[in-house]
């Protein structure tokens, strides 16, 4: 069992995230900013890689589970930095620590697959339409597949 | 001074293209093309996968193409999952840079210069219809190879097939013609047929006032209640089939909503559908009470069919009923049968000897995508919310006036009718 510590360097290593040259690219792109009102420094892939490399409490934090782990950021690095794959072991570490409140586990195979900011931002999106709907976003992707399946075949 | 918003919102840069509606859409819907799964044909080769990709990478790999095959090797059923290119997309307004768009010809795509392959349009499809490619972490999605789809051509068993849906609706001009001949027939020809007919040996009465008459006077004629049977025995054998292809006053609403397409709704406790039978209780009992047939008199049928002609000044007023009772059509459309009508009530008990259902989700039916079947139902028993959930809604027969709109709109042909004992739809599966 690998300790914290090994775990954020294994991140930083994975998503070379120590050459980073803070231009802000990252943040340029980052669908977040359109995503959510409060979107800040704090949040920002620019914030996030900053932490780890200071070495602030980011596992516990919740602005990593605002990210979409969307390929924006990670396309535009001039460095070849990728947010993405540093959010991903940092999230991955936050949950092999059973810091579960900020991702969301489907109701069928109990998988942790979505965070909760960013799942809200979905419903928020949708609240036009009838309630019934979010029953099955409710479950992860492939479940729903399976499902499917199961109602139509 | 008041302190500015100088911020750019995707509004401000990208807005959205307005919904606009051409003038034939009016008259004609658009039909769009869409691929079409037989899910009893397919053996979940993958076929359709491996062709995908190409079009995808430079490569054959399954992974990252823009349609999943699931297999269930226990019941041995295989689907192929497909972007059903909704009407109301749910991934649309769910991308957060505005990727998605939902073209003039029906197709949804991912305009690739502003995905971020964020996946959040996976998030928000019901059927998770967009893949994102392990490998290259890009979002793929169907979209119809512009109109020709690969993996329709390269299915070994047809189990892909696709079309445009149908070209003519058929049983909507026939519905009209029958409702148009039977309103001239039963108004104008032969006046007061609906209520009591009768040429030589041949005797047709309306099952509602026959049941008030034998309240009112006491006494069974043995004539009466056979000639009452025929309606009855047509109603056991095609449903409430009277409802939505003769009633005379039927063809009436029909007509008003037509001309009120705009419907307010009515308050909830206005909306059961026991009330008919109540008021048919109520006119039966109305009838024993006070010795003549009390409903029949107001009755917008009966008085539709005795009022053409010369008549007098009482029976004319009584003719005040029918457009009374037809601007109820600004609630919903067909309120009065829905909830109040009494000859209704009489049909729909008999529709529970009823040998013929409709069903709706017959392994074809693309639930959420569509949801036209709703739309279209006159009487509104068909759970758009069930739909939506994915699930096949059970049709009362009961309330069902067969007008068969929602068999002519189906492009799917999923809607479809068949015998009461036949099973016709996949279990229900629940979360």
């Amino acid at each position: 069992m690998k300790n914290r510590k090994d775990k954020i360097a294994e991140a930083k290593r994975a998503s070379g995230a120590d050459s980073c040259v803070e231009c802000g690219r990252c943040v340029a792109a980052c669908p977040m900013a359109e995503m959510y009102e409060n979107f800040s420094i704090e949040m920002s892939p620019r914030g996030i890689i900053k932490k780890t490399l200071v070495g602030d409490p980011v596992v516990e934090d919740r602005n990593i589970w605002y990210c979409t782990e969307c390929n924006a950021g990670t396309d535009t690095c001039p460095q070849g930095v990728s947010c993405r794959d540093l959010i991903r072991k940092l999230r991955e570490a936050a949950v092999d620590e059973n810091i579960l409140g900020n991702a969301k586990t489907c109701k069928c195979c109990g998988r942790a697959f979505v965070a909760i900011p960013v799942e809200d931002f979905v419903f928020a999106r949708l609240k036009d339409e009838p309630p019934n709907v979010f029953g099955v976003l409710d479950i992860c992707p492939p479940c729903r597949r399976e499902i499917y399946l199961l109602r139509n075949a | 001074m008041a302190e500015q918003d100088f911020s750019l919102n995707l509004d401000d840069l990208r807005p959205r293209p307005a919904e606009k509606k051409r003038f034939s859409e009016y008259f004609m819907p658009r039909r769009h093309s869409f691929i079409i799964f037989h899910p009893d044909r397919c053996t979940g080769c993958g076929a359709c996968e491996m062709i995908c990709s190409t079009r995808n990478t430079e490569k054959v790999a399954p992974v990252s193409a823009s349609v999943k095959v699931v297999r269930d090797e226990k019941e041995g059923k295989n689907f192929s999952i497909l972007c059903q290119h909704c009407r109301k997309p749910l991934c649309l307004p769910a991308c957060p840079t505005r990727a998605i768009e939902k073209g003039d010809d029906g197709i949804v795509r991912i305009d690739k210069l502003f995905c971020t392959e964020c996946g959040l349009c996976t998030m928000a499809c019901p059927a998770a219809a967009p893949i994102k490619d392990p490998g290259s972490q890009e979002i793929h999605k169907c979209d119809l190879c512009e109109g020709d789809p690969l993996c329709v051509k390269q299915c070994p068993e047809n189990a892909l097939t696709f079309t445009r849906g149908k070209a003519v609706r058929w049983i909507k001009g026939l519905r009209w013609t029958s409702q148009l001949m039977s309103f001239l027939l039963l108004v104008m020809v032969f006046i007061g047929t609906f209520c009591y007919f009768r040429t030589g040996n041949v005797n047709f009465a309306c099952p509602t006032g026959t049941l008030q008459n034998i309240a009112s006077s006491g006494t069974i004629v043995l004539v009466g209640v056979s000639s009452a049977l025929a309606l009855l025995i047509l109603t056991v054998l095609a449903g409430r089939l009277f409802c939505g292809w003769v009633c005379p006053f039927g063809f009436v609403l029909d007509v008003v909503d037509k001309i009120t397409p705009k419907k307010i709704g009515w308050p909830s406790f206005l909306k059961s559908r026991m009330t008919k039978y109540g008021v048919l209780a109520g006119a039966v009992g109305g009838s024993y009470a006070l010795g003549f047939q009390v409903f029949c008199t107001v009755c917008p049928i009966g008085t539709l069919c005795r009022a053409y002609g010369v008549q007098s000044f009482f029976r004319s007023a009584e003719l005040a009923i029918v457009p009374a009772l037809a601007s109820l059509e600004i609630g919903e459309r067909r309120s009065w049968c829905r909830y109040f009508c009494p000859v209704g009530a009489v049909l729909g008990l008999t529709a529970l000897l009823r040998m013929i259902k409709i069903v709706i989700g017959a392994k074809r039916c693309k639930k959420f995508s569509c949801i036209q079947c709703a739309e279209v139902c006159p009487v509104g028993i068909i759970d758009a919310d069930k739909l939506r959930e994915g699930l096949s809604p059970k049709i009362p027969m009961t309330e069902c006036i067969m007008c068969m709109r929602c068999i002519d709109r189906c492009p799917y042909d999923a809607a479809k009718i068949r015998f009461r004992w036949q099973k016709a739809t996949p279990g229900e599966v629940r979360i």
